[in-house]
């Protein structure tokens, strides 16, 4: 991995960047529907079309689309997001306050991932053909095929309204409740994390059977070695090597399904402003919102590639 | 990153015991501290006091703020900041207002703070959703400091029930925009932007012995269904908006009760700027065709009403068993009238709704199915709500579906939506002419006497029924669920289901 090839990757990642600000902004203006008008007609009413005039005014909506995106331009320069239209709150404060939160969520379910994926494909991998090889295999498919959110929506149902022992859904502060907090955690990881286990358990297995039928795994056990040894020592360590390339890409595309598992259990993270912001034509904040998340998804391939380049040198050489 | 298998197994226990009820909470802890867990339905975009901002921020807004005027639990006027008012020998409002009354920064309600209030609403540059109602006053005198008089350029018979309104706050004339100071039962202690709400008790309110909850935690659910799951799992004590869909198994539930009103409604609006609705023959046809109870089925779950006349609400003085069917079903006759416009084999249109709100949605689809069946075939437009409020003010449809309430219970509350002389808008028909209803309606709310101001209004609906600035639909069932233990709370009558929120200063736990 040279220098070049870095700042190559990076100056990359930040004209994408720019495109897709540039995109979703001037999508954003096209696309019918007034903020000023639907601000004052919340609830279905009908605003008095002087205020709605006064508010588009007070907004700046009547300047030029290309002024606005000058301002937008120049703001962005200086690390200015600019304000909400709805309540002139800043953008930069909302992402910083609910970012935090996304990411943990996304963390909590690739933790979740990996405790429950990984050992379930070394298991299936070492009793091959067996019941729970054939039932686990049965289960991931399954899991793979229903959507998240109607995986949320059962969980709800099962373990808040019948059985109550969870809560429905929500937020808690960990310093404020941390059992509330881990407890409000749990269903939307499982949700977000099942997708992602059923995949690691299926690239776990089939690069632990690889392994399994090299020629050093065959001289190994001949040469008398313990199985435990053979297994993390000879198998284990080459067989993960394509399984944490794929977790790598596979939590770029989680920052996805969050907007869905956030909104089923409420979890304040990006989504919940990112919806409202659309419906309300919030353009500030909606252009924030999906500039962070595509930095972040960007950020992270770059991270992967850096991995990848790191462990085979003729990547970063290329 | 390495996993030992101690991590592993470890992490693996971990994993189910947060599932464990040892670690469920109590929820009776809330309650104990007087503490009402309240699911709201949406975050206010903002609190600001004189601007729409929907009726979940209105729940907020009557309990941080006072006006001069509220309604009670049967949903008639009560005076608040405001003791008495009366109309004078020269046709002006006359209010006196109440002794006692502080803001939450401990400054005295006075005459002036009401006036500041009133003349920001009536602003040139104001964006208050009261702004054309009050540049109907002419000016704003204080006779002495306990009593403000408002002269209106024309009578306004009404002009009380603008002070009932979730909109029109009074608020300390010295406040600062971003941060309205209001004398209402509770303060705002905190919140966290798109998540909650805190209130506590304001211990200086003017009512003794109220507010009777020490606070409210607003925790915001935009998903019914969550929203329903939070109040059936004991999360919340009480929720805003029960789903249709949920009604029955709230009322099923021993725990909770349902407090439930129909208030709202579904309509059909019209462009009359184009042929063929600016035919009011083809208006009526319409009218005429639509079966509702297949709507109130369909789209409501049978929590509902058929609306086959003007949304005027039953058991009020306006309320007319005839005129109430003024456009009841009958197919036959939409036919006829289609025939007589010269429509008789029928005709292709648009029906503009959107996809966004499934009781929309649903209307609109059981509406296009009925006119089908006397030859109006109608192509759905179902675009995102956004899109369905841009093109409804800017007149860009043949028919659309609507769903709202009037201001209040009194037919004046009904003028935003049937006077489409009004700016257009897309919560009334664009440019149906409708003289005669318009006409009706002024005169009504210009009338003081309870007697000819009934007989003006039943005249008002039959002109409307043959104008048909508007089809009514359906009335929608608009229920709180809330756990047996919460008492004191009323679902106030019709339209003012929407300000009920100002009940929650007498809810309390029992």
């Amino acid at each position: 991995m040279t220098g070049v090839w870095l700042a190559h990757r990076i100056a990359v990642s930040l004209v994408l960047a720019w495109v897709v600000a540039t995109i979703v902004f001037l999508a954003l203006h096209m696309v019918p529907g007034d903020p000023a008008e639907l601000l004052l007609s919340t609830g279905g009413i009908s605003p008095d079309p002087a205020s709605v005039a006064e508010l588009r005014q007070k907004l700046g909506l009547e300047r030029p689309l290309l002024i606005q995106y000058g301002a937008f331009l120049a703001g962005l320069l200086r690390g200015d997001l600019g304000t909400s239209l709805v309540d002139d709150y800043p953008v930069l404060h909302e992402i910083a306050l609910r970012l935090p939160r996304t990411l943990e969520l996304i963390f909590a379910g690739t933790l979740l991932a990996i405790i429950i994926g990984v050992p379930a494909g070394v298991y299936a991998a070492m009793h091959r053909g067996g019941t729970f090889d054939r039932c686990a295999s049965g289960v991931t498919a399954l899991l793979l095929a229903v959507p998240v959110f109607v995986v949320g929506t059962l969980l709800v149902l099962l373990f808040a309204q019948t059985l109550r022992i969870m809560p429905a859904g929500g937020f808690a502060p960990f310093a404020q409740d941390p059992l509330l907090h881990l407890k409000l955690l749990a269903l939307p990881a499982i949700a977000i994390g099942k997708g992602l286990a059923a995949v690691l358990f299926r690239m776990t297995r089939a690069a632990m059977l690889d392994a399994l039928a090299n020629d050093y795994v065959r001289t190994a056990r001949a040469k008398g070695l313990a199985p435990g040894r053979i297994l993390v020592v000879h198998v284990l360590r080459n067989a993960l090597n394509p399984v944490i390339t794929v977790l790598g890409l596979h939590m770029g595309t989680l920052l996805g399904g969050t907007v869905l598992v956030e909104y089923v259990f409420n979890w304040p993270g990006l989504s919940t402003p990112l919806l409202r912001a659309v419906e309300a034509r919030d353009y500030p904040m909606v252009v924030g919102i999906v500039l962070t998340i595509s930095v972040l998804f960007l950020l992270i391939n770059l991270i992967v590639e850096m991995l990848q380049a790191a462990l085979d040198p003729r990547i970063g050489a290329r | 990153m390495t996993l030992s298998r101690r991590t592993l197994v470890g992490a693996g226990l971990a994993a189910p015991l947060l599932a464990s009820p040892l670690l469920s909470g109590p929820a009776a802890a809330q309650r104990a501290s007087g503490i009402l867990r309240f699911g709201l339905s949406a975050f206010p975009p903002n609190l600001q006091p004189w601007v729409s901002t929907g009726a979940s921020a209105g729940t907020v807004k009557l309990l941080t703020h006072r006006s001069l005027v509220s309604y009670d639990n049967k949903g008639q006027l009560r005076g608040e900041l405001a003791e008495s008012w009366a109309i004078d020998a020269d046709g002006a409002w006359v209010f006196k207002l109440r002794q006692g009354a502080v803001f939450h920064n401990g400054e005295p309600v006075t005459a002036d703070d009401v006036k500041w209030s009133i003349e920001q609403i009536a602003g040139e540059k104001s964006t208050a959703y009261m702004r054309t109602q009050f540049q109907e006053i002419e000016r704003v005198e204080i006779p002495n400091p306990q009593t403000i008089r408002l002269v209106t350029k024309t009578p306004q018979a009404t002009l009380p029930s603008w002070f009932g309104n979730y909109n029109t706050f009074v608020i300390w004339r010295k406040s600062t925009p971003n941060e309205p100071i209001g004398a209402g039962p509770f303060r705002l202690a905190g919140q966290e932007r798109g998540t909650s709400l805190d209130l506590v008790a304001f211990d200086k309110f003017y009512k003794p012995g109220f507010p009777k909850l020490k606070g409210i935690r607003f925790i915001v659910y935009a998903d019914e269904n969550l929203r329903n799951a939070a109040l059936m799992a004991g999360d919340v004590d009480m929720i805003e908006y029960v789903p249709w869909q949920s009604m029955a198994a709230v009322e099923a539930e021993p725990r909770l009760k349902l407090d439930s009103v129909e208030g709202p409604f579904m309509d059909i609006l019209f462009n009359g700027t184009k042929p063929p609705f600016n035919d009011p023959r083809v208006r009526r046809a319409v009218a005429h065709a639509v079966k509702r109870e297949d709507i109130v089925k369909a789209a409501f779950f049978g929590r509902g009403k058929p609306l086959e006349g003007l949304p005027i609400v039953e058991g009020t003085p306006w309320w007319d068993k005839d005129l109430a069917r003024g456009w009841a079903y009958d197919p036959a006759r939409a036919k006829a009238l289609l025939a007589e416009a010269g429509f008789a084999n029928g005709f292709q249109t648009t029906l503009l709704s959107t996809a966004q709100f499934g009781m929309h949605k649903d209307t609109a689809e059981v509406v296009q199915q009925h006119l089908s069946a006397i030859g109006i075939q109608c192509e759905l437009q179902l675009p995102d709500w956004s899109t369905r409020v841009s093109r409804g003010s800017r007149g860009q449809y043949d028919m659309a579906i609507h769903g709202v309430s009037a201001d209040n219970n009194d037919p004046d509350g009904l003028t935003v939506v049937l006077d489409t002389s009004l700016s257009p808008s897309h919560g009334r028909s664009f440019k149906v002419e409708a003289p005669r209803t318009i006409a009706a309606l002024a005169k009504g709310r210009a009338e003081f006497d309870q007697a000819k101001r009934v007989e003006i209004y039943r005249e008002m609906q039959r002109a409307a029924l043959e104008e048909v600035p508007l089809v009514g639909l359906a009335w929608r069932s608009q229920g709180y669920g809330m756990n047996k233990g919460v008492k004191g709370f009323t679902n106030l009558p019709g339209a003012l289901t929407t300000s009920s929120g100002g009940m929650l200063e007498e809810t309390f736990f029992g």
